[in-house]
């Protein structure tokens, strides 16, 4: 990597922890969201750097547009404020639990990365877009349909979850 | 450090923040926020494998699409799950919703 590409790399990653943070240690919900969109952002630039501008793409069009958005109504659909569930102080033995059960799984897969370091090369490769789409379209058009199954049963069980029935009120 | 390890050790420290964060939270939306995170750093993971070693680079970035898909699907049901709790329990806090039957 350059100078250039260190540095980006260096402020992305930043950018990530310091949303990470926010997202999972804020008091108000809707401060931990605007925390998991930065985190959002910073992937999408970790894209941009992997040279996958497509991605880079999706990942604010579907996250950033639509997953956020989603989470947002179901901050407001419960009462999720500040003055919420999530405002009482925290316990240290929760926090002491909480920080076990990230760091361990996480350390130890880490040990492992660091000691077996993959084979790497200097710069990623390039998958032009129309060699996406026919992808898509071709070899893997099974996953492409039922990724749309997937989200149209999705929807509808959303839909029939929250159905409220008027002759049982 | 080669480059495809420092996007992995990225990967792995959103997988940290999200997994910490599911078990210190209260609540089902924050749960859901921290959730969404670890997908986040899934998806890098396998980008990142993709792009930077000898596998097939078109398909690490459709199987990460394919990710953000089931994400999107499991924020949708999520959204749902959080609503019908509420409605019937009055509140998404976890140590209200932990007896099964009363």
């Amino acid at each position: 990597m350059e100078i250039l590409a260190k540095l980006a790399f260096t402020i992305y990653a930043v950018i990530i922890l310091g949303g990470g943070l926010v997202a999972v240690s804020a008091k108000s919900l809707v401060r931990s969201l605007v925390g998991l969109i930065v985190t959002f952002f910073g992937v999408s630039g970790m894209y941009l750097l992997l040279n996958t501008p497509f991605l880079a793409f999706m990942q604010m069009l579907i996250y950033v547009g639509a997953v956020c958005v989603l989470v947002f109504f179901a901050v407001m659909l419960t009462r999720a404020d500040g003055q919420g569930e999530e405002a009482a102080p925290i316990t240290a033995k929760r926090r002491l639990y909480a920080l076990a059960a990230g760091l361990l799984p996480a350390g130890g897969l880490a040990l492992v990365l660091v000691k077996h370091p993959g084979i790497s090369k200097i710069l990623p490769e390039e998958v032009p877009l129309p060699a996406l789409g026919s992808g898509l379209l071709e070899q893997y058009s099974l996953n492409f349909e039922l990724i749309s199954l997937v989200l149209l049963v999705a929807m509808s069980g959303a839909v029939l979850l929250t159905w409220e029935r008027k002759e049982k009120k | 450090m080669s480059a495809l390890t420092l996007y992995q050790l990225v990967a792995l420290m959103l997988l940290a923040i999200g997994l910490y964060g599911i078990v210190q939270r209260r609540t089902l939306v924050g749960m859901l926020i921290s959730v969404e995170l670890m997908l986040n750093g899934a998806g890098l993971s396998i980008v990142a494998a993709a792009q930077l070693t000898e596998a097939n680079a078109m398909l690490g970035q459709l199987g990460t699409l394919l990710v953000m898909g089931l994400a999107a699907a499991e924020a949708t049901l999520v959204l749902a799950i959080i609503v019908v709790v509420s409605r019937r329990f009055g509140t998404t806090e976890l140590s209200a919703l932990s007896t099964l039957k009363e």
